[in-house]
């Protein structure tokens, strides 16, 4: 055991030294903040409603133009006024005082035309867009409800509109997996390293004449990434709780970050034993955890999704046997994996 | 004069042919390297991967929905909700008399019945007798996500539902066409402005022509529906069309680069409205702008269909598209660093540093092979995508930066562990950089500051001009070439083969560039003249990795209120900037160009300041394309925007006092810099506090 630590320790010592691991904090950061930007950026292009006191101002006008002011008696964020004739209208458009133009219009088969003009290029162009949108779904429940009779079935009732937060599910669905994903990844880059560097340099033979076995530098080669890992995901969750996005079920996630973190070592360890060199090795090594959780995200209880449901406190017995089943499946894996290399030995 | 042209085109076949044979024996290693076993295993494991996805995304198993059961939805199996609810991936639907609200649930939804004369039974409720719904969610961001998310839910089972509904008029009552205008100033607008309203309500005919000739299925009509609602293609309906909408079309077909042949059709629509108007003179105005102007147009074709049809203008598709290309350069810069620093690990390097070829050639001939394969990559990606020339020359910019940060990262580095750290920053640095910009392709000019906005223009099918090509490619381009010769600075014996922090190798490559400035020197003797001016040159040309570091400083800080953030920014500018003219002076120093005096460092200092002062003012460029039409860009380039309509005096003082600022905040830092690290430190805060202070001054005035 005591040799282990030792080399866990060497391990440690060396990306101290060299402060690479501030480089990682310091890119998951820049990952973080980007991530809000982005999301409220894009958020608030897709739903500007979220904004506070973004309401358009629309110029209606045409022989239908009283449902349109039904609608917007209805939808937060957009107000019409009525203009006698179209042209009327597009004037108020041109000079600014209506951010679009709608002209509604009844047709001969019994639907309503809208024609509706939308500021060109310009930054609020999404919002308006959006928020037109929203008028007009409005608009079209209530012309379609008029018309209910004439339906074989009817549509379903729909409740009250509520406040929700637009960042709430990308937070607990996005951002949390990603940012605790993320290090699993790099750990198991460390490994490739470690192993590769010490096969080129020579140095794990003067290693080999030290009282220890393969086995034990594998393990604590292992145990040096595998403990950095959830370490950074518990800094992450952390510093969410400490930014007000209260995360459930931590242990069960450190406990599952463990497990991949696991599995990923051991499939670097295997891949740097084989590879005939650094290059090869990582190579191989990208290509591969990019096949295992893009394969893995796809399937039902993805980790991706296993992380989410257990942050947004939506966890049920399934998730539990799921972080159990990735325990047996990682430590197995590692397990099968150091057997192999020990047996066969490392290098080409 | 021949002779020496001569001469010269004799070294550069020389050189090119040494370059070609680095390259030759770089590739043949790199082969060796990932031999075919290698390559064999990782395509086998990318197409059983990509099997087992497709076949579970084919057969409805997998799919990357990561809000997958993400909220508890209470709801009575019997009821027509549980449909709406089971259909909604991120809800899972728990049986009303398990659910508690709160423990097990997030929300419940709660039918009400309509009385009737059957009672309460235990059968299915048809969805006629439902009289009203309530959702009742727990008091958590949770719950209302929950309750959101379930009204989304049955919205979207109407939606199925009314698409099966025979009685379209009923299901559907309401046709829209969208259509994008400028406001007036725009000549397409003239007939709008002039035409009467009367006619044009009647508009809204050549909408429902449209519409009706897509009818049935909902996905057609808002695919198709465009070309036929714009062209009115109802031609019955044209005589009474009014002015104002066809002018409008025609206008807009005019911007359409599609170029369909309802075009020529439209046109005559609106001659011939025009004609039978008082005003015909504006008509043909309409007709007139063949050319786009800058920005407009980029909004595609017009779209028509039910309310919920409507996207808005978000270049989803073509940005997942050009993110494709950036994929591979990932793979590429780990095996391109990996070669680098494999010379600089065991001496490798050492024989090829003592053959006649230069440490540009080599450099050049190692990083042939990867920049080719580059190239290749991006053209394969491009035809499998639909990309056209415009694509790749987008893209290569893009790979020319991976590769020269990778490059530099590779010969910092000490060991493989801190190359994969550097490598992972290189790539979410430039990936970003490269990336969020072009989600605001269609939004605002700024978005041509990375060159794969030209890819998703290209994909979009629009065209863009030489200008706006060029204004995209250059910085990147030039940020690349800048990047590898800080690099090639070190790529010597002394150097390559030795090992130090990052920083402090960071600090040799920019020192290889200075020349020494002495105290007991003549003030303004040649020599000295010279050495400064390299060091002018060194702060000008980091004025790219500034406009960067600013750009990406405005997108981080973006997230907090402007109330914040707007002060933040002024302060990060000011620092960067100061870090950008001072870190050179202080590599100076501490490797010993430059003698430790205080006249050296007011010398240095000047002309630091001025170097970036002088590189600033040349990328005045940028207010070409409107960057300073932003809030925050105003704060990040204030010293640029602002020149025209000014007096000359004004003028004058107004480029004066940036100078000032730089050479003064820029001197005092040099003078910490002289005297060790923390004295530096120390100077550096207190230029970033004089150089924030007058930012401030700056946008409070402005």
């Amino acid at each position: 055991m005591g040799s282990r630590l030792t080399i866990a320790g060497r391990e440690l010592a060396g990306l101290r030294a060299e402060k690479t691991i501030l480089l990682a904090v310091g890119i998951q950061l820049f990952i973080a903040a980007f991530s809000s930007f982005l999301v409220v950026g894009l958020v608030s292009m897709y739903d500007p409603g979220a904004l506070d006191g973004a309401e358009i101002e629309v110029a209606a006008a045409g022989d239908a133009v009283d449902g349109v002011e039904r609608a917007a008696a209805e939808v937060p964020g957009a107000s019409v006024t009525a203009y006698a004739d179209a042209g009327a209208a597009r004037h108020a458009f041109d000079r600014n005082a209506a951010d679009a133009v709608v002209v509604a219009t009844r047709t001969d088969e019994g639907r309503i035309a809208t024609a509706v003009t939308a500021p060109d290029a310009t930054v609020e162009t999404t919002v308006v867009v959006v928020q037109l949108r929203e008028l007009l779904r409005a608009h079209e429940l209530n012309e379609r409800a008029a018309r209910a009779p004439h339906l074989t079935e009817p549509p379903l009732p729909l409740p009250e509109r509520s406040e929700a937060s637009p960042y709430f599910a990308f937070t607990y669905t996005v951002l949390i997996p990603l940012l605790a994903v993320l290090p699993v990844f790099v750990s198991g880059a460390l490994v490739v390293d470690s192993i590769t560097e010490e096969l080129d340099e020579g140095t794990l033979e003067l290693l080999r004449v030290a009282p220890v076995t393969l086995g034990e530098i594998l393990d604590g080669k292992a145990a040096a990434a595998v403990a950095i890992a959830p370490g950074q995901a518990l800094l992450w969750l952390l510093l969410l709780a400490a930014n007000g996005t209260s995360v459930a079920n931590v242990g069960p996630i450190l406990a599952l970050m463990t497990a991949l973190t696991t599995l990923v070592v051991a499939v670097a360890v295997g891949l740097a034993a084989i590879a005939p060199d650094r290059r090869a090795a990582q190579l191989l090594y990208s290509v591969a955890v990019l096949a295992l959780f893009g394969g893995a995200t796809a399937m039902d209880g993805g980790p991706a999704n296993a992380v989410a449901r257990l942050a947004i406190d939506s966890a049920d017995a399934t998730t539990g046997a799921l972080v159990a089943a990735y325990a047996v499946i990682a430590a197995a894996a590692y397990l099968g994996v150091r057997r192999v290399v020990v047996a066969e030995g490392l290098g080409r | 004069m021949i002779d020496r042209l001569r001469g010269g085109g004799a070294r550069a076949r020389v050189a090119l042919r040494r370059v070609l044979r680095v390259a030759r024996w770089e590739s043949s290693r790199a082969a060796g390297g990932v031999d075919r076993r290698t390559l064999a295993a990782a395509v086998a494991l990318v197409a059983v991967a990509g099997g087992v996805v497709g076949v579970g995304v084919a057969t409805g198993v997998a799919g990357f929905d990561v809000d997958r059961d993400v909220y508890r939805v209470g709801v009575d199996p019997a009821s027509p909700y549980a449909d709406a609810v089971a259909a909604d991936p991120s809800l899972r639907a728990v049986p009303a008399r398990e659910a508690a609200l709160g423990e097990t649930t997030d929300a419940t939804v709660i039918t009400v019945v309509a009385p009737s004369s059957d009672g309460p039974g235990d059968g299915p409720i048809a969805a006629a007798r439902v009289d009203e719904v309530v959702v009742r969610a727990t008091d958590t961001r949770k719950g209302a996500a929950a309750a959101a998310s379930v009204r989304e839910a049955i919205e979207a089972h109407n939606e199925r539902l009314m698409r099966a509904e025979p009685n379209e008029t009923a299901a559907f009552p309401l046709t829209v066409t969208l259509r994008y205008a400028e406001r007036s100033g725009g000549p397409a607008d003239g007939p709008t402005l002039g035409g009467s309203g009367g006619e044009s309500a009647t508009g809204g005919d050549g909408a429902t022509g449209g519409e009706s000739a897509t009818g049935g299925d909902d996905a057609t009509t808002a695919d198709g529906g465009s070309a036929a609602a714009d062209g009115g293609s109802d031609p019955a309906g044209d005589a009474t069309d009014g002015n104002s909408d066809a002018g409008d079309t025609a206008a807009d077909e005019t911007r359409d680069t599609a170029g369909d042949t309802v075009d020529s059709e439209t046109e005559d629509t609106a001659g011939d409205t025009a004609a039978d108007e008082d005003e015909p003179g504006e008509a043909t105005e309409a007709d007139g702008p063949a050319v786009p102007p800058v920005g407009s147009g980029v909004f595609g074709a017009d779209t028509t269909g039910s309310p919920s049809s409507i996207t808005p203008p978000f270049p989803f598709v073509s940005l997942l598209l050009a993110f494709a290309f950036l994929v591979p350069m990932n793979f590429l810069i780990q095996a391109y660093g990996s070669s680098i620093l494999d010379e600089r690990t065991n001496r490798r390097g050492e024989p090829l540093l003592v053959t006649p070829l230069s440490p540009a050639e080599i450099v050049a001939g190692k990083t042939l092979p990867y920049a080719v394969a580059a190239a290749a990559a991006t053209a394969l990606i491009a035809l499998a995508v639909g990309g056209g020339a415009l694509s790749v020359v987008g893209v290569l910019p893009v790979a020319a930066a991976f590769l020269g940060a990778t490059f530099v990262g590779a010969m910092f580095a000490r060991s493989f562990k801190e190359l994969t750290f550097l490598t992972v920053g290189v790539s979410v640095l430039v990936t970003t950089y490269a990336f969020v910009p072009a989600i605001f392709t269609n939004v605002t000019p700024v978005a041509l500051v990375s060159p794969l906005t030209l890819v998703v223009f290209d994909l979009q099918g629009e065209a863009v001009s030489a200008g706006q090509t060029l204004f995209s490619t250059a910085p990147m381009t030039l940020g690349a070439g800048l990047l590898f010769a800080l690099g090639l600075g070190v790529y010597r014996e002394e150097d390559l083969f030795s090992q130090k922090p990052v920083t402090r190798k960071l600090l040799d490559a920019l020192a290889v560039r200075l020349s020494p400035v002495t105290a007991s020197e003549a003030r303004l003797s040649r020599r000295r003249l010279r050495a400064l001016g390299s060091v002018a040159l060194l702060t000008g040309c980091a004025i790219p990795f500034v406009f960067v570091a600013e750009l990406l400083a405005v997108a981080v800080l973006f997230a907090l209120p402007v109330t914040v953030s707007v002060p933040v920014l002024l302060v990060t500018i000011a620092f960067v900037e100061e870090v950008a003219k001072s870190a050179g002076l202080y590599a100076g120093f501490e490797r010993g160009v430059f003698d430790r005096s205080d006249a050296v460092a007011v010398a240095v200092g000047v002309a630091s300041g001025t170097g970036f002062f002088l590189a600033e003012k040349a990328t005045a460029v940028v207010q070409v394309v409107g960057l300073t039409d932003l809030f925050l860009g105003r704060a990040a380039f204030a010293d640029v925007a602002g020149l025209s309509g000014h007096a000359p005096a004004a003028l004058a003082a107004l480029l004066a006092a940036p100078l000032v600022l730089h050479v003064v905040a820029t001197t005092v830092a040099a003078a910490g810099a002289v005297r060790g690290r923390t004295a530096y430190a120390v100077a550096l805060a207190l230029s970033t506090l004089v150089h924030a202070a007058y930012n401030v001054g700056v946008v409070s005035l402005g």
